[in-house]
């Protein structure tokens, strides 16, 4: 990224002093007063989740739905590590209810256990690919953004990013077994 | 699709019905949830900052326009508008970034529009690959690995224009 953003930035200096170097600065700024309202309207939603999740957590939502997926993640990752099945559960049921804060360490020491005791590379591939899918209940920050925004049907993404969502995790489950499947763990 | 504005009154009040009967301090929990934004605002701002900034200049600059017509034929091929273009470029590698992305298109172009909504989905499906794979890979032994990034870039890839062609047609 810092790459990325040093190259940018340096050609987008030189193009606009070409253009009209009296537009640096405000583009800056505006720029920059972008970045506040939408921190603005991520503070309303975050706190609105933050809070809520907060509750679903204590009141056991998370452990109950971890509980639920455990037979299933079972099989699907190739796993009978008790351990690890317990991190999946725990990623995949904090990603599905928009929780990234709790979801990246439990993947992280999910990836570890899957990688310690064997050569697990089917079950880390499948593992990544789920994860990558960004499957939730609901899409929370980009619903927030909209409602901001101005939207009139705020919800009118809801069926489109479900179906792309399912996409994005069977497309994703097909190739590792494709590319996974005959070798085994 | 008025359904889906009941979806979340419904949620809200089964998680904290489900709180009364086991006895969950509902209102301190909130609050200890809450808590939690700032540290994470604090941590996301400076990064949101920088890339809006960044594509400001980048708007202002006219690169933007001229990679979007540059990339327009593939994109239209696919059946992707290519206002959008720079919200697949920057996805898998920043999630700050296609953020903010998100937040500009919805204002330039409406909600509601056919942009807005594509950008929508294409934000709220897949993840950012690139960034998940560093954090996820790092502690593992030996290089990361290649072969799984390279799919689930290709998953995300396919549902992001299979998103837009939903938006298209629901």
């Amino acid at each position: 990224m810092n790459v990325v953003f040093l190259a940018v930035f340096l050609v987008s200096v030189a193009l606009v002093v070409l253009r009209d170097p009296a537009a640096f600065l405000p583009a800056l700024l505006t720029g920059a007063g972008k970045a506040v309202t939408t921190c603005l309207t991520l503070a309303s939603a975050y706190a609105v989740w933050m809070g809520f999740l907060k509750i679903a957590e204590a009141a056991g939502v998370l452990r109950g739905m971890s509980r639920a997926m455990r037979p299933l993640s079972r099989r699907l990752f190739r796993t009978d590590d008790d351990k690890a099945l317990e991190q999946i559960a725990v990623n995949l049921s904090a990603n599905f209810l928009g929780m990234g804060g709790a979801a990246t360490p439990a993947g992280i020491s999910a990836m570890n256990l899957l990688g310690v005791r064997e050569k697990n590379e089917y079950s880390r591939a499948m593992f990544f690919a789920v994860n990558c899918s960004g499957v939730q209940l609901l899409p929370t920050t980009a619903l927030a953004l909209r409602v901001q925004a101005g939207a009139q049907n705020a919800y009118s993404i809801l069926l489109p990013a479900y179906l792309s969502e399912l996409a994005a995790l069977l497309v994703g489950m097909a190739l590792v077994m494709i590319v996974y499947g005959r070798k085994r763990g | 699709m008025t359904w889906a504005a009941y979806i979340l009154p419904v949620l809200f009040a089964a998680v904290l019905i489900l709180a009364a009967v086991r006895k969950v301090k509902a209102y301190d929990c909130f609050a200890e949830g809450v808590k939690g934004v700032v540290p994470l605002l604090t941590s996301l701002f400076p990064y949101i900052a920088g890339v809006t900034v960044l594509a400001e200049l980048f708007e202002a600059s006219g690169l933007s326009a001229g990679l979007r017509s540059a990339l327009s034929p593939v994109f239209s091929a696919l059946g992707v508008p290519e206002e959008i273009a720079p919200l697949f470029l920057i996805k898998p590698f920043s999630g700050s970034g296609s953020l903010s992305l998100l937040g500009d298109l919805l204002s330039r172009y409406g909600a509601d529009s056919y942009v807005g909504r594509c950008a929508s989905v294409v934000y709220a499906s897949g993840e950012t690959v690139f960034y998940l794979s560093a954090i996820y890979f790092a502690g593992a032994k030996g290089k990361r690995p290649a072969l799984p990034v390279l799919i689930a870039f290709a998953a995300n890839f396919v549902s992001a224009v299979l998103g837009c062609l939903f938006c298209r047609i629901m």
